[in-house]
């Protein structure tokens, strides 16, 4: 590709990627949500958490990896427990990167 | 310009930046590989911010694909924004001016969105708090992709430091501080389900991470469901 290209590429990127951000903070500020919508927004966080945590110890290469080869899972038991324990980002964080480093030199 | 918000915003994106790090990092050192300035690299990181959109450049770019195909790519990926935008508005409303609001949207990605949801569920949402996080948050992936780019062959394999977990850490324990209720647990383990079934299913689903969409369409009306009940 060229130089060009490549800064054509980057900014129809940057559109798409912008606008969707953008465009509901912008556009529905002004009005009032019914309240079942506002109800099921609210659910919205929790289940794209639920999403995300599933994909990134399951699937942390981008393909369903369910077997105890998956260093993930291992990282993903006590970061869990510690997550419970302390409710501190930091702790859990802490935790799960040295589980991590340490099942990758060691194991 | 509340400081304290604006402080608090920061040190708020500091687990989002070490997760980060070797994302950016990682992009920037696969974008010099595949023919991209270090300029190019960086300024892609500043207008695109979106990490699954810029990996997925690279995959095409690798096999001589076309401009059209990674933008189409990337409208699919960024489609679940609307969803979360959207549901940071009736937050914002009120709070936060909405053109101001609306700008520093621009730095919401699964993260800020993840941390910001958590903290407006006990604190108003303010324009400082807002600037602090997002602002932070994209400084720190502008700048992991800058040192990916120049300094990339000369670092070798990163993956022994455990930084690889730092994300998948931050959605654990967000998940623990967001799920109150026991809908909320109901909510999250059945899009964890289907967003993995769906992934099986159709494994496209996976790259573009429409199932993440899906699964979070499901359970949200699950979640409404089961709240009428109680």
């Amino acid at each position: 590709m060229s130089g060009t290209s490549i800064w054509i590429m980057i900014i129809g990127v940057s559109l798409v990627s912008l606008l969707p951000r953008i465009l509901p903070v912008a556009l529905f500020s002004r009005y009032e949500f019914p309240e079942l919508l506002k109800q099921w927004l609210s659910f919205v966080a929790p289940a794209v958490l639920g999403a995300l945590t599933a994909l990134s110890v399951l699937a942390p290469e981008g393909d369903i990896e369910i077997s105890i080869y998956n260093r993930y899972i291992w990282a993903f038991i006590p970061t869990l427990l510690v997550a419970i324990k302390t409710k501190s980002l930091f702790y859990s964080l802490l935790i799960g990167i040295v589980i991590m480093a340490l099942l990758y030199n060691f194991v | 310009m509340q400081k304290q918000e604006l402080k608090q915003g920061i040190k708020d994106s500091i687990p989002i930046i070490l997760g980060y790090l070797p994302l950016g990092f990682a992009f920037g050192v696969l974008a010099n590989e595949v023919g991209m300035s270090i300029i190019q690299a960086t300024m892609m990181s500043v207008l695109c911010f979106t990490g699954a959109g810029q990996y997925i450049a690279i995959g095409v770019m690798q096999i001589g694909g076309a401009i059209f195909t990674i933008i189409l790519a990337n409208v699919l990926v960024n489609l679940r924004y609307l969803l979360f935008s959207t549901s940071l508005v009736p937050y914002i409303k009120g709070q936060v001016q909405t053109a101001i609001g609306s700008l520093l949207s621009y730095g919401l990605t699964d993260e800020t969105y993840a941390v910001a949801m958590n903290r407006y569920q006990n604190h108003a949402p303010t324009a400082s708090y807002m600037a602090g996080l997002n602002l932070s948050a994209h400084i720190g992936w502008i700048t992991s992709t800058l040192l990916g780019a120049i300094l990339g062959s000369y670092i070798g394999n990163t993956d022994r430091l455990g930084l690889d977990f730092a994300l998948p850490a931050m959605y654990i324990c967000l998940l623990v501080f967001m799920t109150k209720h026991k809908s909320d647990v109901i909510v999250a383990l059945s899009s964890a389900f289907f967003c993995l079934l769906i992934g099986y299913l159709v494994p496209a689903a996976m790259g573009n991470m429409f199932n993440i969409i899906i699964a979070t369409i499901i359970a949200a009306s699950l979640g409404v469901l089961i709240r009428e009940r109680d």
